[in-house]
């Protein structure tokens, strides 16, 4: 079974040379016949399929499509060709706490950010302790988020987002961010995603931390797929290649 | 969209505490401007249209009907490029954003109508029986704004100075909206157009059942209902069109 079926996705970016962004601009732009831009693929026919309970890791530099092809699973953006079908409830973690707002308090956000994840109150009233406990904030409940520090906001973030119970995580390096014992918490806590058969897309520059997760990983260079396959040999495959660009240059 | 309702009146509730800064008395506030607002009116237009029957009352129902319609566009505008997050971080079906922030302005103008009904009341001696068709007008008052809103907060995506127009546009459908004014100064050859105007309509509906206790006719029902879904069928067209490339222009 597939959680997740890529097919042949293409996804092209419009660079305007001079960026127009209001009507004043695009009618000026009309008569002096401006309308040039330069196109950008930065998704060039790419497939893939995902199975039930796999974690797959996508690594390549900056810049070459990873962020914009799991914001395509995510479905914020939408491809210009090719389809993707997914499976399941789906989680995307390309930022965490969307949706927070400064001015309300920890448990009102609690159940703002839970149901932008799609979680019901009920679901939410079940699990609200465990959110806390976990986040290690019972006492700040009570505490507008603007005067949370930024140590406190992610935990309260993360901790309410584990707990959404989605079968699909999509997560862009949120785990990069927090000290060493939320990202050990945050690892800890994957690793049990990933016991429970839950399905995860796992974009990093970490190359250990996606070693430690996926036993399947694609290697992205300029939109396209270089090598899809083994963690291993992607990441053997990856590193070689940067290695032959230091040699170049 | 159903699956999403706890979102729904999560944004509306949040909406509503933001703009109503969490106190009780915020609401109340909130009232300060409309209400000073129709008594500058009252006092500097009493001389001219005092003499038209229940100008005080008529004149403070056009306002609260008049404010629905300009707060609720004016908010769902940017209720988009105001949630950059939820839309670039995560998928929601993003008509959510829009119609919460109406639905918040729904809220507050039920409040602010509900205020009026006492006032309506001690002025006129009683109420209309005609009242009881408030929610059906409202209603689709409601559609017609959410299809406004549609249509902005998708194209303010794009154009950047959408609100600008906007304003100016609002600003001179003030005046061409009988509010301060009766509609027996509009010279006749101009009558046709100016009852083409959904606002107008709309007024003197709420004018109708709340204080003059008639029926709307069967035109102004028309018109009403007419404008209000055309305004959402095409908002909710540009709108699915326009939102595919969202998170690439914010």
């Amino acid at each position: 079974m597939s959680a997740i079926f890529v097919d042949n996705i293409s996804k092209k970016f419009r660079i305007p040379h001079e960026k127009k962004n209001t009507v004043f601009q695009n009618i000026i732009g009309l008569i002096k016949r401006q309308f040039d831009y330069e196109e950008f693929w930065a998704l060039k026919d790419v497939s893939f399929e995902v199975n039930k309970g796999e974690a797959l890791g996508i690594i390549g530099r900056n810049g070459s499509g990873k962020s914009t092809l799991l914001k395509i699973l995510a479905r914020v953006l939408y491809p210009d060709s090719g389809s993707v079908s997914l499976d399941g409830k789906i989680a995307s973690f390309l930022e965490l706490g969307v949706g927070f707002q400064p001015e309300l308090t920890a448990q009102e956000n609690v159940y703002i950010y839970s149901s932008v994840l799609g979680m019901r109150r009920k679901q939410v009233d079940r699990v609200y302790d465990n959110i806390f406990d976990f986040a290690e904030l019972k006492k700040f409940e009570n505490m507008k988020l603007k005067n949370f520090s930024s140590g406190m906001y992610l935990r309260l973030a993360f901790s309410t987002a584990i707990h959404a119970t989605p079968d699909t995580m999509l997560i862009d390096e949120v785990l990069a961010v927090g000290d060493e014992a939320f990202r050990k918490k945050c690892r800890d806590k994957m690793n049990q995603f990933k016991a429970e058969a839950k399905t995860i897309v796992f974009v990093s520059h970490d190359l250990n931390s996606v070693k430690e997760l996926c036993q399947r990983s694609i290697f992205l260079h300029e939109g396209k797929i270089v090598t899809m396959g083994d963690t291993e040999k992607v990441i053997s495959d990856y590193l070689a290649m940067l290695q032959g660009e230091t040699h170049n240059t | 969209m159903w699956q999403y309702r706890e979102l729904i009146r999560n944004l509306t509730f949040a909406d509503l505490k933001n703009r109503y800064q969490n106190t009780a008395l915020g609401f109340f506030w909130s009232l300060l401007s409309p209400l000073l607002l129709a008594g500058v009116l009252y006092f500097f237009f009493r001389h001219i249209f005092g003499r038209e029957e229940n100008f005080a009352i008529n004149l403070l129902v056009g306002l609260m009907a008049w404010r629905f319609f300009t707060t609720g566009t004016a908010s769902s505008l940017g209720a988009i490029v105001g949630k950059a997050g939820l839309v670039t971080k995560v998928y929601i079906p993003r008509q959510i954003l829009v119609l919460s922030s109406v639905l918040a302005n729904l809220i507050g103008s039920l409040l602010e109508f509900i205020i009026l009904l006492p006032i309506i009341f001690a002025l006129l001696g009683h109420l209309p029986v005609t009242v009881l068709l408030f929610p059906l007008i409202h209603f689709v008052y409601f559609w017609l704004i959410f299809g406004v809103g549609l249509l902005l907060s998708s194209l303010y995506v794009y154009f950047r100075d959408v609100n600008y127009i906007w304003d100016v546009l609002v600003n001179i459908l003030f005046f061409c909206t009988p509010i301060f004014y009766p509609l027996s100064i509009i010279p006749d050859y101009l009558l046709p157009y100016y009852l083409l105007n959904p606002i107008t309509q709309f007024i003197g509906i709420y004018r109708d059942v709340m204080v003059a206790g008639a029926l709307p006719s069967l035109y102004s029902i028309v018109i009403v209902v007419g404008f209000a879904v055309a305004a959402y069928l095409v908002g909710s067209l540009v709108f699915s069109k326009l939102q595919r490339r969202f998170a690439e222009e914010m």
